[in-house]
């Protein structure tokens, strides 16, 4: 008997497979593009395919992020927040508190002693300091998003940056780079932009350690050093923090399954 | 027992009807000669103006009807275009856009006003209001100059000062119409604005049963039309006799809102009207039933045991204009909030806030932070606009109270309780 979970976010949509002893076997990454529920169900192939199962094996299916209630092959509709809540806790049980920085969304999550949701704060409806942020950073600056962690944290002297509207962000670091700033110094002043409206977001739930850091941005390094040096402590990152969404719904998928109702959700109605 | 309703429905048809009729009167007023006095829902001097043969008409009412009809949008825009920045209020900038198209609405040709009263000084911007369109209309203006209500006690001297404008207000009135105040009648319509409060306050407390009768923000926000509007009538008491047998007859029945009642909140803001019904569908899913709102004591709060009084008529009508919940001081507000929340049991708080209305927003980040942090009352905080269609990002709520109510029956489930969701 194997669980999934589809995270169908705005960016990337994500799968994951767990079998009965919680054991991850298979994972998947796609850029969600502009058919959602196609997305969905190409991550979940692709993540069976990794797993070496077969689709009918999967007892249950829950769909998780934006375009959760897309995921019309799934069984129960789980949001983001508790997904990832879930997803930290299971891969670092300690986590009282989660930072997940994705395409459009930042949220700061207090969690309980059992991975339970106690306190959620998300940033306004703009994507002010977002991955979103990010991307037109780099490409305002001409180089590989990838590239952006590694090149911050060469930064000497961070820029300091006005606003972190990604709007008004393309001519700020023109500005800079008219005025000979080095590229390093300028994605060192983005990140630490990040970093501080971050850590204000988290202040609102309270800041407990452990911190663990999800989402498509956790994957920069220079984002991870930014916010670590203004949150004065170290945080959780994982090779799969842009999976924990999908591994938090595979995980009520698998405890529905056990029938231990402690699961929260909106069941997909037929 | 056999199912049997009698009054369902009662409280919205009859609301349709008396405000048909009222639109009616608006449209008619050029040919039937019948003066029309533009005033503010809060601590609104109805039974006074009436009295001087005035028909009464609230551009806030227009603007919310022209929200739910979807008719605020091209509003905004016109005013906007006109020259008004995108962060003045929507119910201004609709009613500045309904001037702009010579009052075209979805209710018909509304009524232009012959006098401005304007008794809602708690908001700065309403007074910048009702001075553009007198200046438009050429016409009167009287500014009511209401004290903010801070402590719990209102000081003599503030309900003396109110009191000595109302009077200035009766004079203005008498050399405007060329009528002495009719003090009889005015008694009698206080009594009847008496009986009214004592009926709405009734109809209020109805929500402490389990489950609640009635959602006391998305159901309450239209039975509290009559009371604000009609005020002062005997139409007015009659209706709220026809709703409250509506709603006891839910009681009887053991019938709410919704199918079933899982989660009781407490609700801070005014609704976004453009988008009602699909913000209502975002907390169905969820069994959640508004309990108390604070949206629903706008026009005054009678609930609170304030009510007019045909012994003291000026003085009762001066104490009214102070007790409405936009001209109560935030830690007031919050202690209201804290009342609710105890009184009629509820599991949470939900602020919305209103992006273009200060006098409703300012503060609710603190109230967010009192209650979460230190009154340990769960507390939803999500954001659109009351007037703005624009501002309403319908996944980006839904994600929000989604995420909220799952992790409120995550955490009763954890405990061990009774499962909320669906």
């Amino acid at each position: 008997m194997y669980y999934a979970g589809v995270d169908v976010g705005s960016t990337t949509t994500k799968a994951a497979i767990l079998d009965v002893n919680r054991a991850l076997l298979g994972t998947s990454l796609l850029a969600t593009g502009a058919d959602v529920t196609l997305a969905g169900q190409r991550a979940f192939d692709r993540a069976v395919a990794a797993a070496e199962i077969e689709p009918h094996d999967v007892t249950m299916i829950i769909g998780t992020g934006y375009g959760r209630y897309k995921v019309t092959f799934g069984h129960a509709q789980i949001t983001e927040i508790s997904c990832h809540a879930k997803g930290a806790s299971f891969l670092f049980p300690n986590t009282r508190t989660l930072l997940d920085i994705g395409g459009q969304d930042t949220k700061a999550i207090r969690i309980g002693v059992g991975g339970e949701v106690l306190e959620f704060v998300m940033n306004d409806k703009c994507a002010a300091g977002t991955g979103r942020f990010l991307d037109a950073s780099a490409q305002v600056l001409d180089i590989p998003l990838e590239d952006l962690g590694t090149t911050g944290l060469r930064a000497r002297a961070p820029i300091k940056l006005s606003n972190v509207c990604t709007v008004f962000v393309e001519s700020e670091i023109l500005s800079h780079t008219a005025r000979g700033r080095p590229t390093e110094d300028i994605v060192g002043g983005v990140h630490k932009a990040i970093a501080s409206r971050s850590v204000a977001l988290l202040r609102r739930v309270g800041i407990e350690e452990e911190v663990t850091f999800t989402g498509g941005v956790s994957r920069n390094v220079g984002m991870q050093r930014a916010i670590e040096e203004a949150l004065g402590t170290s945080l959780n990152v994982s090779e799969l923090s842009q999976h924990m969404g999908a591994i938090g719904a595979a995980l009520f998928a698998l405890e529905r399954s056990e029938g231990k109702h402690v699961s929260p959700g909106v069941q997909v109605s037929t | 027992m056999q199912t049997t309703f009698q009054h369902q429905g009662a409280g919205l048809r009859l609301q349709k009807e008396m405000m048909t009729a009222w639109y009616a009167r608006q449209e008619q007023a050029v040919q039937t000669k019948l003066p029309i006095a533009y005033v503010f829902i809060g601590g609104s001097p109805n039974e006074l103006l009436r009295n001087f043969g005035y028909e009464l008409a609230f551009p806030e009412i227009n603007a919310l009807q022209c929200g739910i009809k979807k008719a605020a949008g091209p509003n905004i825009i016109r005013a906007e275009d006109f020259g008004y920045s995108s962060d003045v209020c929507g119910y201004v900038k609709n009613d500045i856009g309904l001037m702009l198209n010579d009052y075209q609405s979805p209710q018909g040709r509304l009524a232009k006003p012959d006098f401005l009263v304007c008794n809602a000084s708690g908001c700065a911007t309403y007074l910048k209001w009702w001075e553009a369109l007198a200046q438009h209309f050429a016409v009167p203006l009287f500014v009511l100059d209401v004290p903010y209500v801070q402590g719990d006690e209102i000081p003599a001297e503030e309900i003396e000062y109110v009191e000595a404008q109302i009077h200035e207000l009766i004079e203005l009135l008498e050399r405007q119409t060329g009528q002495a105040l009719d003090m009889a009648r005015l008694k009698t319509d206080l009594a009847y604005a008496a009986q009214t409060e004592e009926r709405w306050s009734q109809l209020l407390d109805l929500a402490t049963h389990h489950p609640s009768p009635f959602d006391s923000y998305f159901e309450a926000v239209f039975f509290m039309a009559n009371i604000n509007i009609f005020r002062g009538t005997k139409e007015a008491v009659t209706y709220y006799d026809e709703v409250l047998k509506e709603l006891k007859e839910r009681i009887d029945h053991g019938v709410g809102p919704i199918p079933q009642e899982k989660v009781r909140v407490v609700v801070e803001g005014p609704p976004p009207w453009p988008h009602f019904r699909s913000f209502w569908e975002l907390f169905k899913p969820w069994g959640v039933v508004c309990v108390a709102s604070t949206y629903s004591k706008v026009g005054g709060l009678w609930d609170q045991g304030f009510r007019h009084d045909p012994s003291r008529p000026i003085r009762s009508m001066a104490e009214g204009m102070l007790h409405a919940y936009c001209n109560w001081s935030l830690p007031k507000r919050q202690a209201l909030i804290r009342s609710y929340i105890d009184h009629f049991d509820a599991d949470a708080l939900v602020i919305h806030s209103v992006k273009s209305c200060r006098s409703f927003s300012v503060g609710q980040a603190d109230l967010r932070e009192y209650f979460h942090h230190e009154a340990k009352v769960p507390t939803l905080f999500v954001e659109s606009d009351l007037a703005d269609p624009r501002y309403f990002s319908h996944a980006q709520l839904r994600n929000r109270i989604d995420a909220f109510f799952e992790s409120l029956e995550h955490r009763k489930l954890a405990r061990g309780g009774a499962g909320g969701g669906p």
